[in-house]
């Protein structure tokens, strides 16, 4: 998993210029459930895995979005 | 499980609407969200507008005035109903079956069957099943399918997980045994243990409807609705979706011998724009085989949705050609099953308003 590409599809997906990996994910201003439902189909689409809203909203930050991806690709 | 039918057709279909048609942006202040947010949910689901019954108008209404269009037209002779088969999550009552109701005000004879069968976005694979099944039959040469649904009025306004995309309608298809001979392939599966994916909680006998169930409630992502409303883990049947579809869709092809690219139409139910597209891109397909417009002009009916589908994308078509179309339903139960099947020739192919 690419740090950058990661960051560069979340950014797109929370409609920002760029994301740090300590952002809280509730603070976006977009942030709601279409959000949650499109990182579940990026999860789905780029990492072939499966996240749940709750999982999602229990990462809280975009570096624990990652961190949750990658144990499930492992 | 794997299904096999030989020797049925469709030899018309007939979906009726409600007249009354009802805009996203009508509806935008019920939800506890920014205009903003809202128009974006708007374009990436793809909804627009909706057809929903005005108070009291329930399944069978819609029902009837269909059939006694088709009897006024002559597209349909009474006194060859063998079977009603009425796939529903609205019944009018809990006891008699909304069949029988239905062939009361009709007046149709009484050597036949009347049937309701409670299932919802499957509902139109399961009632082709069970049409067919019927018809090896000796004395049973034409069965009615109907799906019908007012669903509307149990989904909370101020929902907008489920109120933007739910439609009510009904549609009639004709089943017979056919002339030529043919195979159709079939398969469906079932997942009990999540009943509770898509819910009306409250109203049944295990737990009746009183003034706590009216209690309107918000959700964690800012809905409100009430025990007594529809509702769905959208997150949980999107992933279910994208996980048991696709292998479902291949399977039914390698039993049929059928490459993809050999099927005309994919017609599948229609929950919204955003996951049919997913849907599209998995399996594979161009998304113009999968028609993904019936949530944006009229709204998702549930077991109705695949013959509006059908009647709105392929209309006339259908009446002068013949395509070969796989249908696929998936959701609440959980239950998802396909089918692939040649249609040709239909006698009618249309949408009504009610």
């Amino acid at each position: 998993m690419e740090i950058e590409i990661f960051k560069a599809e979340m950014a797109e997906l929370l409609e920002v210029d760029s994301v740090e990996l300590t952002d809280e994910l509730s603070s976006f201003e977009c942030w709601d459930s279409l959000t949650i439902l499109s990182i579940i189909a990026l999860a789905g689409e780029k990492y072939n895995v499966t996240l749940s809203a709750a999982e999602i909203n229990k990462s809280h930050t975009v570096g624990g979005l990652k961190e949750l991806i990658k144990l499930k690709m492992s | 499980m794997n299904l096999t039918f030989h020797n049925k057709s469709i030899t018309g279909i007939l979906t009726v609407l409600p007249v009354n048609e009802v805009k996203f942006e009508d509806e935008i202040e019920n939800y506890n969200f920014s205009v903003a947010k809202s128009l974006k949910l708007k374009m990436a689901m793809g909804y627009n507008k909706h057809r929903i019954v005005k108070d009291g108008v329930t399944i069978s209404d819609l029902c009837v005035f269909g059939l006694n269009y088709l009897f006024d037209k002559e597209l349909l002779l009474k006194e060859d109903i063998d079977a009603l088969i009425l796939v529903t999550q609205s019944p009018e009552y809990f006891m008699p079956p909304t069949s029988n109701v239905i062939q009361g005000k009709l007046g149709l004879k009484q050597d036949m069957i009347c049937m309701d069968i409670n299932q919802g976005c499957a509902g139109f694979e399961i009632g082709l099943f069970q049409a067919f099944m019927l018809l090896d039959q000796d004395e049973i040469n034409k069965v009615i399918l109907l799906n019908a649904d007012t669903l509307s009025q149990k989904v909370s306004k101020r929902d907008r997980n489920s109120n933007p995309l739910i439609g009510d309608g009904a549609s009639i298809t004709i089943v017979e045994k056919s002339e030529k001979p043919n195979t159709i392939y079939a398969n469906i599966k079932m997942d009990g243990s999540a009943f509770d994916a898509l819910i009306i909680p409250a109203g049944g006998f295990k737990t009746p409807s009183t003034a706590e169930t009216a209690l309107m409630v918000e959700d964690s992502a800012g809905n409100f609705r009430s025990l007594d409303n529809l509702v769905m883990k959208g997150d949980d049947v999107f992933n279910f979706v994208q996980r048991e579809v696709p292998p479902m869709i291949d399977d039914l092809l390698l039993k049929a011998g059928v490459e993809k690219q050999a099927v005309d139409y994919y017609m599948f139910h229609q929950p919204n724009k955003f996951m049919l597209n997913k849907l599209a891109d998995k399996l594979k397909i161009p998304r113009e085989k999968m028609p993904s417009n019936i949530v944006e002009n009229f709204g998702n009916s549930s077991g109705v949705s695949i013959p509006t589908a059908i009647s709105y994308n392929l209309g006339e078509r259908l009446m002068k050609e013949s395509l070969l179309i796989c249908l696929a339903g998936f959701g609440v139960g959980l239950t998802w099953a396909s089918l692939l099947l040649q249609m040709e020739y239909l006698k009618f192919n249309e949408i009504i308003d009610f």
